[in-house]
């Protein structure tokens, strides 16, 4: 009797054990194919990317090109036709050139923070700065470039932002690209509205539009590298790298930025940066 | 009275350098710098020639040109596709939309413009559709 009751025990015991290592086995196993799922994903991911950098060079091509064929063009009306141009024709040209150095410079400069941000490497350089001064200078360089687009450019400050810390460059380079964007994508007639509040300790600053906006789906990307969002028709425009930097720049202040819907119509940007 | 040229372009810096030949010239020109309002301006302004860029703000350049050519009072417009995208696939939307023309700005030396429009407002409205140096 009693050896009956250790064999009985000694069954039980080895089920259990047997439905310890079956579980375990299990366990291992689906640890394996959601290992094998990672792995894929990470293939897939990978592969994305290298898409996009194969897609990415037409664009940057375009991009550098555009600004070189005007620089270009506008040198040699300047070495035919100069004893036919006006004064004030002259001066055009002679700014065309210059600002489309600018561009050129500016996209050097873009593609250099990429890679310092890809190494490690990107800093900003803090001191106590205005951020009403950094506001409203980045919404009068914009302006005229609005008007042109038949848009309007309205700086709306909270008055009560002290000073604080922060790289004014690098945060006017964020809210120029921010308005620069919204002027790309909003048709004639449109608006575009620049702000800044507190919210707790940090400053907030928001770019809304009353432009296409952005579809759910594109907003997830858009902070990406070398995305570009698409305008009503699918059309891209850019180098996909301005959202990128922007995000790199608020975060190496320890900020956020982020999208929203504007009401009624077009997009919100946001980012916060902390006043401490 | 001066040919009138509409040129569709909204970046200034090309708008500069192609339409101060053309108005030495003595072409007038006009500008709409977004593509929704194009097709408006066409009707309004009764072009010569028409100068169109792919990448616009609003309205594609291809999608303006499919609309001058469905509507009646727009559809013979003569019409330069004049853009830095040159990729097979912009160039047959451009021809089966009926564009008369192709041109590559990094192509086009400013102060030959003014002769190349020449030839095209002087041609045979029948005019050929053909790619140049692309």
């Amino acid at each position: 009797m009693e050896q009956t009751t250790v064999l009985n025990i000694l069954v039980i015991l080895e089920s259990i054990l047997l439905l310890v290592i079956s579980f375990i086995l299990f366990s291992k196993t689906r640890n394996l194919t959601k290992l094998k799922k990672y792995e894929e994903e990470i293939i897939k991911m990978k592969a994305k990317n290298e898409a996009k950098m194969g897609d990415f060079l037409p664009i940057l091509v375009h991009e550098l090109r555009s600004p070189l064929s005007v620089i270009k063009g506008a040198a040699d009306l300047l070495m035919k036709e100069v004893n036919g141009l006006s004064a004030d024709q002259i001066h055009t040209l002679l700014n065309q050139i210059k600002s489309s150095s600018n561009s050129l410079l500016d996209m050097v400069g873009s593609i250099l923070d990429v890679s310092k941000m890809e190494s490690g490497k990107f800093e900003v350089n803090k001191s106590f700065n205005n951020m009403e001064v950094v506001l409203k200078e980045v919404c009068s360089y914009f302006e005229p470039l609005a008007k042109v687009r038949g848009l309007t450019i309205e700086c709306q400050i909270d008055k009560t932002i002290m000073n604080f810390s922060f790289d004014a460059e690098r945060i006017k380079q964020v809210v120029g690209n921010l308005i620069s964007n919204a002027i790309k994508f909003s048709p004639e007639g449109g608006n575009i509205i620049v702000s800044s509040k507190k919210v707790g300790s940090d400053c907030q600053i928001s770019v809304c539009d009353t432009g296409v906006g952005i579809k759910d789906s594109e907003k997830p990307l858009l902070f990406q590298k070398f995305y570009q969002a698409s305008n009503q028709d699918g059309i891209k425009k850019g180098t996909g790298l301005g959202l990128y930097i922007s995000r790199g720049i608020v975060e190496a202040h320890g900020g956020k930025i982020w999208v929203e819907n504007n009401v009624p119509k077009g997009s919100k940007f946001i980012f916060t940066i902390p006043m401490n | 009275m001066p040919k009138k040229i509409l040129f569709v372009e909204d970046d200034e810096g090309f708008y500069n350098i192609f339409s101060v030949p053309l108005k030495m010239k003595g072409y007038d020109v006009l500008r709409v710098s977004d593509g929704s309002s194009a097709v408006d301006k066409v009707i309004v302004e009764k072009p010569d020639l028409v100068l169109l860029d792919i990448v616009l703000p609003g309205t594609s350049g291809l999608d303006v040109l499919k609309e001058l050519r469905e509507r009646e009072e727009t559809k013979s417009v003569f019409v330069v596709m004049l853009t830095n995208f040159g990729n097979d696939e912009n160039i047959s939307k451009a021809m089966e939309y009926g564009a008369n023309d192709y041109l590559m700005k990094y192509n086009i030396v400013p102060s030959e413009l003014p002769d190349k429009i020449a030839s095209f407002l002087g041609e045979d409205p029948n005019f050929n559709i053909k790619v140049t140096e692309l």
